[in-house]
């Protein structure tokens, strides 16, 4: 091997395992998302509640130590504030698209509020305790795909699982049929004895447990600080990779790895440095994100026709 | 049996019920986050004397709460525009920083020595105007065009693309723009260019004035003139409208412009007003904070600049409080959006109306039928 090609592997090595890694959080947000759209809400709060997750496993990891009981925590927030979502969506029948965006001005809000308010002005602890990559014996020490196949942390993993798990309970359970009936035509659904409310509910506190376990999974396992930047638009993406994946968890998982390339090719170019500006680079992910949502590729056609719609009970 | 809460026929939509329902969020909002202020140990009282006392009460605070409360009256303005034509933009941060960069590019360009020359103020303002409001109006009006050709979801869509915006503005000033200097910005823009200032004393510019003439405009525009109307119509029901001979995607397109122009001349009063340079981070979630505005203002332009004014108000106490009684400006966002989201809750009751009888008697009792035996 020569030197260039030696430099052009390591490169390649480099950006697919970076892109499987920040994939992680999106996806996650993403597959949660599916079941609150796939009920008929555009839960357009995942974006602060990914914050709250974040702080949320943040605080619990800096007082406890003890990362899984931290994830926990970041899931139960986001269950938490997604109740309250929940309840402005369904129950008040609130504008789906201002309750959440108000809402993550909200958590904005909370969020630096109770940081300040745990850990006073002082500067940011030096660490917190983190999820390590696994190093899978044998298998992780293949060239080229073992590090990038099986040198991720266990989160990622399980985030896989769970896109399978949600395939299946989406597809081929009868609460995945009474939820997508819920977003399809909700007033079928409901002469058919689906109550509508508690499938709307249960779809948005679903998204609300997976965008704070992603926050957790930002917090815990790729950054380990808190900042109030640290989400930046990451929920907003998770929304465009729902709508690039068809509303199906599987293509999800591929659109997530779309967009992780996208935003790991900016982190290696800036290693080898490139004389494109870097700005460029940073913007490409969400480009990307603008194109495949675009309808470009088809659109609203295949969205769940009862989407955003708020249902009432004549 | 009466019952305290009686369910209406029609909601309860007059003025005063809108503007009761509004403030009582609005004081709920205010109880609920005087709570937190406990839990930092403060006294409510001080805290809100604190937040609002500088911002309104003396005449160097008003200046700065006309200021900010110019800017997000603007995108509030904006957001009317392009909620009401039923095109649900988002990315008033973006439209905010085009507007910004364009006008500040047009303002170097009359330095003594640069590509215009300088011109006399009558003669710039027009056209920086011109400038800002088409460049963010395209930049919005594309989003339109993609919506209205290709039925792309422009909620998401306005969302990315205000993060692409701040990635050109971060490109601009560290780049072409850059003055030298360790910071990420502009050289300051000839004096010139600067918006007058309107009351002795204080920093508050004549950028509030563009913001009501254009709160007035606004209201023409969806009050009197037929293509208000029919933007209005779009919104309401496209399929009607198009029965009706409207072009429904060139109303949407040029709905989307007149929104994003609005924000774009946030930008521009933000720039030629109170900052008088171009930076990294010159918009700091006012694009949002300005949907809020409108959304506390019911999309009625003409409630426009008093909501902005008190939204403003707020930030500018904000750093008084902080300053004073040591509580985190940050909160003040909670009490920002709590207002809006609890005023969205309060709606639901204008399918009630209240019966104070119920609270006087106790239910009568039921009547037993009698049953022959």
């Amino acid at each position: 091997m020569t030197g260039n090609q030696f430099v052009v592997s390591a490169f390649v090595v480099t950006w697919l395992s970076a892109s499987l890694r920040l994939a992680g959080p999106v996806l996650l947000a993403a597959l949660g998302e599916t079941f609150a759209e796939q009920s008929g809400v555009l839960n357009v709060g995942i974006e602060g509640t990914i914050l709250l997750g974040g702080l949320a496993s943040f605080l619990a990891s800096y007082y406890t130590g003890m990362i899984w009981v931290s994830l926990g925590v970041a899931v139960l927030a986001g269950v938490v504030a997604n109740l309250f979502l929940a309840w402005m969506y369904i129950t008040v029948r609130a504008s789906q698209v201002v309750a959440g965006l108000v809402f993550n001005v909200l958590a904005l809000g909370i969020a630096s509020t109770v940081y300040r308010m745990a850990l006073g002005n002082s500067a940011a602890p030096e660490s917190i305790p983190m999820f390590q990559p696994l190093h899978i014996p044998f298998l992780s020490t293949v060239p080229g795909i073992g590090p990038v196949l099986f040198g991720q942390t266990i989160l990622f993993y399980l985030t896989l699982v769970l896109a399978l798990v949600s395939h299946f309970v989406l597809f081929r359970t009868n609460f995945g049929l009474a939820l997508r009936a819920s977003g399809e035509n909700p007033a079928a659904a409901d002469s058919a004895g689906i109550s509508v409310p508690r499938m709307r509910y249960a779809g948005t506190l679903i998204s609300g447990a997976t965008a704070g376990m992603a926050g957790g999974y930002l917090v815990l396992a790729q950054v380990g600080l808190f900042r109030e930047t640290i989400v930046s638009g990451q929920g907003f993406i998770a929304l465009g990779i729902v709508i690039f994946g068809r509303w199906n968890p599987l293509k999800a998982t591929v659109a997530a790895m779309v967009f992780g390339a996208c935003d790991a090719l900016q982190l290696s170019l800036q290693i080898f440095g490139t004389r494109v500006p870097p700005q460029l680079l940073l913007a490409l992910p969400y480009i990307v994100t603008i194109l495949a949502i675009s309808g470009l590729f088809g659109g609203r056609a295949v969205q769940p026709a009862a989407l955003m719609t708020p249902y009432i009970k004549d | 049996m009466a019952k305290l809460f009686e369910r209406r026929l029609t909601p309860a939509d007059s003025p005063l019920a809108i503007l009761g329902r509004t403030t009582a969020a609005f004081l709920a909002a205010m109880v609920i986050t005087a709570f937190l202020f406990r839990l930092y140990g403060a006294s409510p009282l001080q805290t809100y004397y604190a937040l609002f006392h500088e911002p309104f009460a003396t005449l160097r605070g008003f200046g700065y709460t006309l200021l900010r409360a110019s800017p997000l009256a603007l995108i509030a303005l904006g957001t009317i525009v392009s909620w009401r034509s039923g095109f649900a933009y988002l990315g008033f941060e973006g439209c905010f920083v085009i507007g910004a960069s364009a006008t500040a590019w047009v303002a170097l360009l009359t330095a003594s020595g640069a590509g215009i020359g300088p011109i006399p103020f009558f003669l710039f303002l027009p056209l920086a105007i011109l400038i800002g409001f088409t460049a963010a109006g395209a930049w919005a009006g594309l989003v339109g065009l993609v919506r209205a050709r290709f039925d792309g979801n422009e909620v998401l869509i306005s969302l990315m693309s205000n993060y692409v915006a701040i990635f050109i503005l971060q490109y601009l000033v560290s780049g072409p723009l850059r003055a030298p200097g360790s910071l990420p910005e502009t050289r300051l823009l000839p004096r010139t260019t600067w918006l007058p200032f309107i009351i002795p004393g204080t920093r508050a510019h004549a950028g509030i004035l563009i913001a009501i003439a254009a709160a007035g405009l606004v209201w023409m525009l969806l009050q009197t003139m037929p293509l208000g109307y029919e933007l209005i119509v779009t919104g309401f029901n496209p399929m009607a409208s198009r029965y009706a001979g409207i072009n429904v995607g060139r109303r949407l397109v040029l709905a989307a412009f007149f929104a994003g122009g609005l924000g774009g001349l946030a930008g521009l009063v933000e720039v030629l007003g109170s900052q008088h340079r171009l930076m990294d981070g010159i918009s700091g979630g006012m694009g949002f904070v300005g949907i809020i505005v409108a959304l506390l203002a019911r999309l009625n332009p003409l409630a426009v600049i008093p909501t902005a004014v008190l939204y403003g108000g707020m930030s500018v106490g904000a750093d008084a409080m902080q300053r004073r009684v040591s509580i985190p400006s940050s909160i003040t966002f909670i009490l920002q959006s709590l207002a809006v989201l609890l005023v969205l809750a309060v709606d639901a009751l204008r399918y009630y109306r209240i019966n104070f009888s119920a609270l006087r008697r106790r239910a009568p009792p039921a009547i037993v039928e009698q049953v022959p035996r």
